[in-house]
């Protein structure tokens, strides 16, 4: 839909999606071969400038500000939440909230609503702002809590130790001596160094590096350090462990905040694979349901059969490669899924273009597929193991690892987003602006995403919330169990775990689960308040 | 009625084939060799007699009598390059190793040549004696040549695990040299010559285009997954496996013992302390269900809403090692039992009180034992109140607000008959559905309250199946919990129907 008047925006955003693909793609994105770089950029161009196509905006003038506007989010969230990969989704999701159109009709607008009923609850509002000061909390916790310092001065030279890469080493002359000194950040004892002037973190203590002479010590006790004579003395306040130790003499505190990252980051990544997979099956299942998909018979056969091919070839064929490639760092393997997956799409797509070429009578029947039955099917066996067991079931078989446990998370409580949106699609179907749509002309796919989607979003929202209430949770029991997550990880359930093997100390268990509870409860607050303000007619 | 129960039947067992196929597909990518596993358990371990003759004839006797040496399902869907007798090499890590090596290649005659010439290479190796050639040759360096035979042991031990180019390349190379330049090693080098000629030939003939066309691979009834699910039911192999289908889970990792009795033993114990916690739940949350929709928006009602908020949001295992510190801690309160659910010593005094849960109307052991439940129970059960009781309110509220109730009192009936008899027999119905749903869950829901009050119930069996890796064991707890679910959701549905007359299914 390309015209005079969105030419130039059109041209702008094209410009801005290529300027920021190729900075990222080179500058930050380090170890993936240049071949994959330029094909991300032009992935990205493409799709840049295919949501930009639908930029319309009342007033010409502000689309420029309203572009950086959309663009400084996205790249803000997704900065904070993902660095490096997030710097490829926030722009696109800073395009596609550019590319919403506004509804002029009246000033009613439903999100307006909502969110003012939201923001009348008090606690879910508080709720949203400790949110954000967790998401705050987990994106700088390297910076709050470090055992190096974030800035230091020996012999002249200024150095950034938490900011550097573990394995630095720094040879430093001395200018008064001349004798050269060599500096191997992951080893040396930055307090028992003259340093000139240097500014610790906060916290000065990092998660699980072992501290030997305050082992267990709790809040309130002496603790105690070495200092360079080798004497062993009182620790000032400044350098206590203000919440105390576990077993080898890990900071508390430090492993609290850095816990924090991973729980948010199961929590989100989980629950956007879960709600991924859960919204595109329940909106073809409700859409469709079991009488309306109708296709000729040869298509249905012939996208079987292009299914089948671009199975084998993108998992069955390519098993090695994809396994390689998550050998060599994730990035990598996650690229070679990707190409997977668009072989999939790209052989049901082939097969499909053949079968319009298919003249004979009874392949050129309309049969009705029932990919609501198939669907519900698959949510039944689903749902009908529990789902830790499944969960526990799997982390057995596969290597130790956070990745695996937050997708197995993700793809085991995808069933009750699914059963929403199916519910809500049945809804919606029989609405006019569905049927509208349909005598226009617009194929299903579009009708689905563009029109109906939007609107049944709002109890899936609500049914995520607590998906990520409860994926924190799993998380948190598996880690307490001590299975899935490998030992060196330091999440909130495994420094409950060290409380309960010594249970004199009281404050490896009050801690974490006060942590554990007040994210919970956070995130089921903004989900019953989401509940309320998205529909009243729910309100107990 | 009766047909809606046969259709549900006839939905069930695709079902149950379903969630057996999943429990197959989990068991077959676990990691490891059974037979390794199995003989390690028994406690005969290879050690360096491992690669002998008589060691491999009976890994190769035992992997029959399990069975594994069958293909793994009623067909394979592979590409037209692969070979359809890859089951029947034994070594796993050989197995997997061809694998890659066909597809590497595509021509899996040339591969199978190239493994029977490593294999008969290291068969010589095993057969050179270093002592009676130092017999015969006195001035060979005995310890040298010992060292020498290790890596060329070493060696074709990695090739038969190796594909990537520049590793084997680099094995082939210093195996090349270790044979050239010593003498002793001159009987063998005829074979290593034809190890190398057969790789040449490997890369020569590639066939690699072979690699992208489907095939698929018809193996017959005498497949793994038949024997694991169906045992011999028609008696043709006259073996003692009984199959999934009766009950026979296979021969556990960790002590070779047959899974079906280490699992029955303790089934009673979570069974009753599951059963005990829901009923627990529900005499609890019932009576506050009806009090909350009956003081509608009160204090007491707000008050309680959020007590049991907080309540749900509390993580289990948060909860129980709490309660743990506080009241059963030498250094505070010891009111209860720290773990288990009987003290040895007193029960030892005690031989007439049987182990079996089944046992439970004798009430000197129920006094014995109750002060080791109560924190568990408590454990278990608080996260439901909320649930329950917020389904029992919304229930009531609903139903207190029809007309039937208002007729009800108009007519002059108490207040508590008309709550207890005619409002609470509608509002139970999503109760009662609820309790068959929720049954099945507790058997696996209670690993974290096992684990943490060291209960020897069936969660803990399933931890320690976890920890060594046991995995037939896992596989069968997946299988039998995932079994009672479906069996638990089917009775959900048809008690709905028997309960609520109103519902019909045609």
């Amino acid at each position: 839909m390309i015209n005079k008047e969105n030419k130039s925006d059109i041209i702008i955003s094209s410009v801005f999606g290529l300027i920021y693909s190729l900075i990222f793609s080179f500058l930050i994105i380090e170890d993936v071969s240049n071949i994959m770089k330029l094909i991300y950029s032009v992935i990205t161009v493409v799709f840049v400038g295919l949501i930009a196509k639908d930029i319309k905006s009342k007033d010409e003038n502000d689309f420029t500000f309203k572009l950086i506007k959309k663009l400084s989010f996205g790249f803000l969230f997704g900065w904070i939440l993902w660095p490096n990969f997030g710097l490829l989704i926030g722009p696109i999701i800073g395009f596609y909230l550019a590319s919403m159109r506004k509804v002029d009709a009246t000033n009613f607008s439903f999100q307006k609503y909502a969110w003012n009923q939201f923001k009348k609850n008090k606690i879910a509002a508080i709720s949203l702002y400790l949110l954000v000061l967790l998401v705050l909390i987990a994106r700088f916790a390297p910076i709050i809590a470090n055992h190096q310092p974030l800035y230091a001065v020996y012999k002249g030279e200024v150095m950034y130790p938490a900011f550097s890469d573990e394995k630095t080493t720094i040879k430093i002359t001395d200018p008064v001596t001349g004798e050269e000194e060599k500096l191997q950040f992951d080893i040396i004892n930055w307090r028992q160094l003259n340093l000139e002037s240097v500014i610790y973190a906060p916290i000065p203590y990092s998660p699980g590096k072992s501290d030997k002479y305050n082992r267990s010590s709790s809040p309130n006790s002496k603790q105690f350090f070495q200092n360079k004579k080798g004497e062993l003395l009182e620790v000032s306040s400044r350098f206590r462990h203000h919440l105390g130790t576990d077993l080898i003499g890990a900071d508390l505190f430090s492993g609290l905040i850095h816990g924090t990252r991973i729980a948010l980051k199961v929590g989100l990544i989980s629950m956007g694979i879960a709600s991924f997979i859960g919204i595109i099956l329940g909106a073809f299942a409700g859409f469709f349901g079991d009488r309306d998909l109708k296709m000729r018979r040869v298509k249905y056969y012939m996208t079987i059969i292009g299914l089948f091919f671009g199975f084998f070839y993108a998992f069955g064929q390519r098993k090695y490669i994809i396994s390689d490639g998550f050998m060599q760092n994730s990035t990598e393997g996650v690229i070679q899924f990707s190409i997977s997956i668009l072989i999939i799409f790209t052989s049901t797509f082939l097969f499909r273009l053949f079968s319009r070429i298919i003249s004979n009578n009874w392949l050129n029947t309309e049969v009705t597929v029932p990919i609501d039955s198939f669907i519900s099917r698959g949510i039944e066996i689903l749902n009908s193991i529990p789902r830790l067991i499944s969960i526990i079931t799997i982390t057995a078989i596969v290597d130790r690892s956070l990745t695996v446990i937050m997708i197995i998370i993700g793809v085991t409580g995808w069933t009750g987003i699914a059963r929403f949106t199916r519910a809500e699609f049945l809804r919606i179907k029989s609405l006019e602006f569905v049927q509208a749509s349909k005598s226009l002309g617009f194929s299903s796919i579009r009708t689905i995403f563009k029109h109906a989607l939007p609107n049944a979003l709002a109890p899936v929202f609500v049914s995520i919330a607590f998906g990520i209430a409860s994926a924190i949770l799993i998380e948190s029991g598996l880690s307490f169990l001590g299975i899935g997550v490998p030992d060196d990880v330091v999440t909130w359930g495994s420094l409950l775990s060290g409380g309960r093997q010594d249970s004199a100390s009281w404050w490896l268990i009050i801690f974490p689960g006060m942590a554990i509870f007040i994210t919970i409860t956070i995130y089921n607050m903004i989900a019953e308040a989401s509940r309320d303000a998205l529909d009243p007619r729910l309100k107990s | 009625m009766l047909k809606y129960t046969l259709r549900r039947l006839l939905i069930f067992i695709p079902m149950l084939i379903a969630i057996s196929l999943l429990a197959f597909i989990i068991s077959i990518n676990a990691p490891g060799d059974p037979v390794d596993r199995l003989t390690k358990a028994a406690g005969n371990e290879g050690g360096a007699d491992q690669q002998s003759g008589t060691a491999k004839k009976d890994k190769e006797a035992k992997r029959k009598q399990l069975g594994l040496d069958l293909p793994i399902f009623y067909f394979s869907i592979g590409d037209i390059a692969s070979s359809d007798t890859l089951y029947k090499v034994q070594d796993r890590d050989h197995r997997e190793n061809l694998e890659v090596l066909t597809h590497q290649f595509g021509n899996w005659i040339a591969v199978s040549n190239y493994y029977h010439a490593l294999l008969s290479f290291q068969k010589s190796l095993q057969k050179i004696n270093i002592d009676i050639i130092h017999q015969q040759d006195s001035s060979i360096d005995k310890v040298k040549s010992h060292d020498l035979l290790i890596n060329l042991k070493n060696n074709i031990a990695g090739l038969l695990t190796l594909s990537k180019v520049s590793l084997v390349n680099s094995r082939i190379e210093n195996i090349d040299e270790i044979i050239n330049n010593n003498n002793i090693f001159n009987a063998i080098s005829q074979e290593f010559k034809l190890i190398k000629e057969v790789r040449k030939e490997m890369e020569l003939k590639q066939t690699r285009w072979k690699t992208y066309i489907p095939s698929v691979k018809w193996y017959g009834m005498n497949s793994q997954y038949h024997w694991w699910l169906l045992g011999d039911i028609f008696h043709l192999k006259k073996t003692e496996r009984k199959g999934i289908i009766r009950g026979d889970f296979g021969i556990s990792y960790a002590d070779s013992q047959p899974i079906k009795d280490k699992i029955w033993e303790k089934v009673g114990i979570s069974f009753t302390l599951s059963l005990f916690s829901i009923l627990i739940a529900y005499l609890i949350s019932i009576p506050i269900g009806i009090y909350s929709a009956y003081k509608k928006d009160s204090l007491a009602d707000r008050g309680l809403s959020l007590i049991l908020f907080i309540l749900y949001s509390l993580p289990t295992f948060f909860v129980g090692t709490v309660l743990l510190l506080l009241f059963a801690n030498p250094d505070f309160l010891v009111w209860f039992p720290e773990s288990g659910i009987k003290d040895p010593t007193i029960w030892s005094n005690h031989p007439e009180w049987s182990d079996s849960v089944w046992d439970i109307f004798n009430w000197e052991k129920i006094k014995h034992q109750a002060p080791y439940l109560v924190l568990p129970l408590f454990t278990y059960t608080y996260g439901s109140f909320a649930f329950l009781s917020r389904i029992m309110r919304v229930g009531m509220i609903e139903i207190v607000s029809q007309d039937y109730i208002r007729t009800a009192r108009a007519k002059g009936l108490s207040e508590k008959k008309v709550i207890l008899k005619h409002a609470l027999r509608n509002s139970l119905l999503p109760i009662v559905t609820v309790f068959a749903a929720i049954f099945p869950m507790s058997i696996g829901g209670s690993i974290i309250i096992e684990y943490i009050f060291t209960i020897p119930g069936m969660g803990t069996e399933m931890f320690n199946a976890i920890l060594n890796y046991d995995y037939p064991m896992i596989i069968a707890f997946f299988t039998l919990i995932g079994f009672l679910t479906m069996v638990g959701y089917l009775v959900a549905d048809l008690l709905y129907a028997v309960v609520d007359p109103r519902i019909s299914y045609k």
